[in-house]
């Protein structure tokens, strides 16, 4: 579903190049659930960012479903994540002055579909969130936005769930009930990869992969 | 995304910073409404002339004395100077001669006064001024060889004296004596307007000024091609009539419509020039205003354009998002600054420019440049912001703030 093949990320900042990954290759299966750990500024986001097609590596190549997405443009690589991706921040990335179901319809819009109030409202009852509907994010807890978030990411059916740090902002109890969402989408067939700090959300996975200075250093399987 | 979702969201971010967007917009909002403005003051203008003329006339001559300051001895015309120009020999090319005299005076019936121009004129003036009889009748030469003192009222005259009350065979005092009206006249409109009365010029002669001078005898060559060689034979008439000798100046001045016409439309034509600067620098104006605001607003949204990037927005939904936000701004400015100009020029109602009285008057095409000028603006000062807009890279807009 995944493949990175030697993929490498440099931020080029005049003086000085910043190595965010090094020689990076990995694969990851259609149906798999797995993270990602390391120390802060090991590389965790460059990769992510890759892999959810918001940024491109520096050298290799990145397969997404077979296809070598290394190489699009940046309209074509919105198109790949409008349609296959679904992302998952860390600070939620919610629009603050449109309300939970409009946040979720945005990338209805982007891809021109109708029936959006419809098809949103199911996504939000999927995620257990439907009572929030016509709320701003402001007026709700981190938890409840988090789920919006998820509802939005879903809401296209994409192959794959990409979140970096989804529990970062949470507390333990709304963080595994969000890892216990995560596991359902993954049960019904989404591929999805995580970035986190904590080893027991890291159970969740079958399999987490280590990341530092840009290297992966281990690889472990549940 | 589709252009009617676009349109929807940039009303909801016109909203959302209201006390900004009225501000922004403020600049538009005088710029139209100066514009709209100024143009239906110079089509009411265009029409406030137009009337004019046609009422009296584009190949009249008018002849009167000379208001130049070189000539020392000027010789009233009179009506032996009248009918000399009558003299098909000496003035082929002339077919009409209306001489009048003018006065002001204070018209009484019962508590009703007004002070309006009385003219002295011939039937023939008719062939010269455009009266329309609307009750009674018009002077005849009958009632100038019996200097009768009838009158014929104007139509603004009309309605100040007598309102909704008959006026036919009613007496009315002009300057102190007793008047019997025979007739009321249709509007006119245009230059001078509908207050005047008019009598038989031997009759306010004999009654009002006294002496048999004019003031001004009104020419009409047979045809157009006509008029420059009837301002040739009036000047040959005069000069003799007057004793002037050769090389000294005439002491009378012939007025040809035709010019005055081309120095008003020349006059109009500067007005419309600097009402055009006026609104293009005001729309200018009003446009930096928007490309400073939106430019901010790119900068404070770059998170949100983040966001949109990162679920699917491509370059052109950006584009189209920032374009249709500064052409919605800039059209809601130009709608409300014509409701202002529409609201402006009907508390204006007529306004005097020079003698004329004029009436703004808004068309459809002005309300249709207007509104698209306004848009032009929006899209022209938003294309530079919304280009930046497009080109975020949705990593570093995430990360911003
Ligand atoms: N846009 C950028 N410009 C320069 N350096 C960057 C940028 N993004 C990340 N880096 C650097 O790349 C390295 C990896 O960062 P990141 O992937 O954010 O780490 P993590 O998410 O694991 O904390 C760090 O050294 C970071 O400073
Ligand atoms: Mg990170």
């Amino acid at each position: 579903m995944i493949e990175l093949q030697n993929v490498s990320k440099i931020y080029d900042l005049g003086e000085i190049k910043v190595t965010g990954l090094d020689d990076i290759s990995f694969s990851c299966e259609e149906g798999e659930m797995i993270s990602i750990m390391g120390p802060s500024g090991s590389g965790k986001s460059t990769m992510m960012n890759i892999l959810g097609c918001l940024d491109r590596p520096t050298s290799g190549t990145y397969l997404l479903d077979g296809d070598n997405v290394s190489k699009l443009s940046d309209d074509q690589l919105a198109r790949v994540r409008n349609k296959k991706l679904g992302f998952v921040f860390q600070s939620y990335n919610l629009l603050p002055k449109i309300d939970a179901l409009a946040n979720v319809e945005l990338p209805l819009i982007y891809s021109g579909q109708d029936h959006r109030h419809e098809r949103a409202s199911k996504a939000l009852e999927a995620v257990g969130i439907a009572q929030r509907a016509n709320h701003l994010p402001a007026e709700m807890s981190g938890g409840e936005k988090q789920r919006v978030a998820i509802a939005r990411a879903l809401i296209n059916d994409p192959r794959v769930i990409l979140a970096d740090e989804p529990t970062g902002n949470l507390d333990t109890a709304t963080s595994h009930s969000i890892m216990d969402l995560l596991t359902d989408l993954n049960k019904k067939g989404i591929t999805v990869v995580i970035v986190t700090h904590e080893e027991d959300i890291a159970t969740y996975t079958q399999r987490t992969i280590y990341v530092r200075d840009g290297k992966i250093t281990e690889e472990k399987r549940r | 995304m589709s252009l009617w979702e676009t349109i929807k969201s940039a009303w909801q971010s016109i909203f959302a910073n209201k006390m900004r967007s009225s501000l922004t917009m403020l600049g538009i909002v005088i710029g139209v409404c100066a514009v709209v403005l100024l143009v239906s003051i110079g089509q009411g203008f265009q029409t406030s002339m137009t009337t004019t003329f046609n009422n009296m006339g584009a190949s009249a001559l008018y002849v009167s004395g000379s208001r130049s300051k070189t000539v020392t001895i000027v010789r009233p015309l009179t009506m032996d100077d009248a009918e000399a120009l009558t003299n098909k020999k000496l003035a082929p090319s002339i077919s009409v001669v209306s001489p009048s005299m003018q006065s002001n005076v204070t018209v009484q019936y019962g508590t009703n006064s007004a002070t309006v121009q009385a003219s002295g004129v011939t039937p023939v003036v008719t062939q010269i001024k455009n009266y329309q009889i609307d009750k009674g009748r018009f002077l005849t030469d009958l009632d100038g060889e019996n200097k009768l003192s009838v009158i014929v009222l104007g139509y603004q005259t009309t309605q100040d004296l007598f309102g909704t009350e008959s006026p036919i065979g009613k007496y009315v005092r002009v300057a102190g004596g007793k008047f019997q009206v025979i007739g009321t006249l249709q509007k006119l409109g245009g230059m001078g307007g509908d207050s005047y009365i008019l009598m038989p010029l031997a009759t306010m002669q004999a009654r009002i000024t006294g002496g048999t001078d004019l003031q001004q005898i009104a020419v009409k060559a047979s045809s157009s091609d006509l008029v420059d060689l009837a301002i040739a034979e009036i000047t040959a008439i005069l000069r003799a009539r007057h004793y002037i000798a050769t090389g000294a100046a005439d002491d009378f001045q012939i007025t040809d419509m035709r010019e005055t016409l081309t120095s008003m439309q020349s006059t109009l034509q500067t007005f419309s020039l600097f009402m055009g600067a006026v609104g293009a620098i005001s729309l200018v104006v009003g446009g930096i205003g928007i490309m400073n605001i939106m430019l901010v607003s790119v900068t404070e949204r770059t998170r949100e354009i983040g966001i949109r990037k990162a679920i699917g927005a491509r370059r052109r939904d950006i584009l189209l998002q920032f374009l249709i936000e500064a052409a919605a701004l800039s059209l809601t400015g130009g709608l409300v600054g014509l409701l202002l100009a529409v609201g402006g020029a009907a508390l204006m109602g007529h306004i005097t420019l020079g003698s004329l009285s004029v009436k703004p008057e808004i068309s459809g095409t002005i309300v249709l440049i207007a509104l698209s000028v306004s848009v032009a603006t929006g899209l022209l000062s938003g294309t530079y912001p919304a280009f930046n807009a497009a080109r975020l890279d949705p990593i570093e807009s995430l990360r911003h703030e």
